[in-house]
């Protein structure tokens, strides 16, 4: 059946005759063909050489702080967004750049230019090779960290979104290698693509300022500038994937677009290759200018209010995880690992105040709430009611510059101070304005146990409101009452506490 | 020196591609110098020299390759002597770029890091041109760049490298650094002074 008469066919609506054999038999072979040339690429292919680089890089550099870090999804998500495609860069980035300048490093352009396939759809199946191994490695790396994470963590489930836009980033940067490779193929090109790119991707993010930079669509940037990975951020509510749809449409129009301008050159196909190119830099343009609408919501988290779903902003629900102490502490699951950290920092305090009029029949964790201040500035505060509630403090240990020491000061800074005043204060009973009794600041100085490295200029916005001054009566009265147990101290206290918060308990009279 | 040496001497510099290289170094300088304008924090301050020092040891490890391979060891004895003087003339050119350029500038570790750390790097790419062609030669530099940017990162977070083999982490004076850093542009000086950058038969590398 001749091409015509099938034409005819179709426009007297008869049912549509089968394409000509030769024609299938050419897409068949084109099809094929390409795999042919892809598989010789993926033999040949320099990513393939340095795929130990690359490991030994993410080893060094990304895996050992992300592995030190505390169990939580989260934190190791977050931190692998903002190491892995760093880590990756410098091995995928040359071995795209050499790949792509091979044909003229190795003065081959003209011989290669009589073969059958046009010079675009060569340059493609060498960057495809190169990607796929360089993904490869990407993809290996994030499953090690997942899998040893999902085996360690106390909770919550893994963050896909952090993972696919370092997924994303791989070809970006292949494709601005190769393109380099491909332009300008010298013996100095792909040193000198490779460091422009390390500088650009790992200083790109110094001008941010603010949640409404563009600078946030650097595919390293996991959120707010000065919060990053936060144990807060995504552990109470969803992870927001509005910035990182932002950075994945930046990154493939990126891509599209220099694949696109690869093909340019190509006569044959110079208008495709032009409305390609166009369209990848709108996608990658637009995506810019989403990034600079973005906002920090309370949660920790960049909104970008075209992308944003209003069903992420509901807070997730779980199953709290509790301590098996006098006053149950009771956290989000997610933190069980540091709950033994807790309970020791503030066990005496929990023993010493259970059952006591005004104590919290259990203490509960609550999350922080994040308010962006000025330039990169970040609010963290609670919205706590009363002793009932509290939150983990941040760092926790394993975070970078967290320690087990600051931890247990920050608690009994915080938690433990909370716990005692309120109790012995007598919490909203507690007249505006009036001053505590020495003998009350005596008793919550005895109570509260602040680690060795806690200083008195740590403490000096509290003396004379909750704590004594250091040197007076008061303070020699809370050492005093520091050292009994707290077994006697909560004997104490279930006895004279109405007296003490009535004022009618002095110094002299505190054990 | 005889109009033939000076014409030897041309011919080589030429051959590796010399005069490429020097006008790279100068961009590499006034890029440095360029950067040092814009506001840092305290990691950009810190890491960002040795952005620039790495390209320049790259560059220079790069012009370890010889266009003409075997033929040019049989031309006489003045190769091994040429090499060396490549190599520590570019070196000694690009440190002195690099601090000129940082002159006058908030610079971190000043000049003596500069010389340090061109060095070290310096002699990474040259053992990688002697063990993997000169045109492969920029990976041993660039990987080592990773590792020192992540030792100064350590820094702030402890707790710190403090092996003298990541020297860029190590302060400006530090003995141990300075001494690992010319322990590695000494071998990197001898082996391509000896051996010359690698030859592969089958191409110039992977790919």
């Amino acid at each position: 059946m001749t091409a015509a008469r099938a034409a005819g066919a179709q426009e007297h609506g008869a049912p549509v005759a089968p394409r000509p054999a030769a024609t299938r038999r050419g897409a068949g072979a084109a099809v094929l063909g390409s795999g042919r040339l892809l598989r010789l690429e993926l033999r040949h292919n320099a990513m393939l050489w340095l795929l130990p680089v690359a490991f030994a890089l993410f080893f060094y550099n990304g895996y050992r702080e992300i592995m030190a870090l505390p169990p939580m999804w989260n934190l190791r998500a977050m931190t692998l967004q903002n190491r892995l495609l760093l880590d990756l860069l410098i091995p995928v980035t040359g071995a795209a750049a050499w790949m792509g300048s091979r044909e003229g490093r190795r003065g081959i352009t003209d011989l290669v230019a009589g073969t059958a396939r046009p010079r675009w759809s060569r340059q493609l199946a060498t960057w495809a090779a190169t990607t796929a191994w360089a993904e490869l490695a990407c993809l290996a790396c994030v499953a090690v960290v997942y899998l040893i994470t999902a085996r360690q963590a106390s909770g919550g489930s893994p963050l896909w979104w952090p993972a696919a836009v370092s997924a994303a980033g791989v070809p970006a940067l292949t494709a601005i290698g190769f393109a380099a490779g491909a332009w300008f193929p010298g013996r100095f090109i792909t040193p000198l693509v490779t460091v422009v790119m390390f500088f650009g991707v790992a200083f790109g993010t110094q001008s941010a300022s603010g949640d409404h930079s563009y600078w946030q669509i650097s595919p390293l940037t996991t959120g707010a500038f000065d919060i990053g990975a936060a144990p807060g951020v995504a552990s109470f509510y969803p992870y927001l994937p509005d910035l990182s749809i932002a950075q994945i449409m930046f990154t493939a129009g990126l891509t599209v677009a220099i694949l696109g301008g690869l093909g340019i050159p190509v006569a044959r196909m110079r208008w495709l290759a032009a409305v390609i190119t166009v369209a990848g830099l709108a996608a990658a343009g637009t995506a810019v200018a989403l990034a600079g609408t973005g906002r920090l919501d309370p949660h920790g988290m960049i909104v970008i209010p075209a992308l944003h779903d209003a069903a992420s902003d509901r807070p997730l629900h779980y199953t709290p995880a509790c301590s098996r102490t006098p006053i149950p502490v009771c956290v989000n699951p997610a933190y069980a690992g540091v709950l033994p950290a807790v309970t020791t920092a503030v066990g005496s305090e929990l023993t010493e105040f259970a059952g006591l009029p005004g104590a919290p029949a259990r203490i509960s964790q609550v999350a922080s709430v994040y308010q962006q201040e000025t330039s990169n500035g970040i609010n963290v505060s609670a919205h706590v009611s009363g002793a009932s509630e509290f939150i983990v403090p941040d760092p926790l240990p394993g975070q970078p510059g967290g320690t087990s020491t600051q931890f247990a000061a920050n608690l009994a800074e915080g938690l433990g101070l909370q716990l005692a005043s309120h109790v012995i204060l007598g919490g909203a009973d507690q007249s505006a304005g009036a001053a505590p009794s020495q003998a009350k600041l005596a008793v919550i100085a005895g109570s509260v146990k602040f680690p060795p490295s806690v200083q008195s200029r740590d403490l000096a916005s509290l003396y004379g409101q909750l704590l004594p001054q250091p040197g007076s009566a008061a303070d020699l009265a809370g050492r005093r009452f520091a050292a009994l147990s707290p077994a006697a101290k909560h004997a104490w206290l279930t006895q004279h506490l109405t007296a003490l918060r009535a004022g009618r308990v002095s110094l002299a009279q505190v054990p | 020196m005889t109009a033939v040496a000076v014409r030897l001497v041309r011919l080589h510099a030429v051959s590796r591609r010399l005069p490429a290289a020097l006008a790279l170094l100068a961009v590499c300088a006034a890029g440095l110098r360029g950067v040092l304008y814009g506001h840092w924090d305290d990691y950009g301050a810190l890491q960002l020299p040795l952005i620039f020092e790495t390209a320049c040891a790259a560059i220079i490890a790069v012009t370890a390759s010889s266009p003409f391979g075997e033929p040019e060891r049989a031309t006489g004895r003045w190769l091994p002597y040429l090499r060396l003087g490549t190599a520590v003339t570019l070196t000694g050119l690009a440190s002195g770029a690099l601090a000129a350029a940082g002159t006058g500038m908030p610079l971190a570790g000043g000049f003596p890091d500069i010389v340090r750390n061109v060095a070290g790097l310096t002699g990474i790419g040259l053992l990688c041109a002697a063990l993997l062609g000169g045109p492969l030669a920029w990976t041993g530099p660039l990987a080592y760049l990773v590792a020192g940017v992540y030792g100064l990162y350590t820094d702030w977070h402890p707790p710190a490298l403090s092996t003298p083999w990541i020297w860029p982490a190590r302060p400006p004076h530090d003995v141990g650094g300075a001494l690992c850093a010319a322990v590695v542009f000494a071998a990197g000086l001898a082996a391509i002074t000896i051996c010359g950058a690698r030859e592969r038969p089958g191409g110039d590398g992977p790919g």
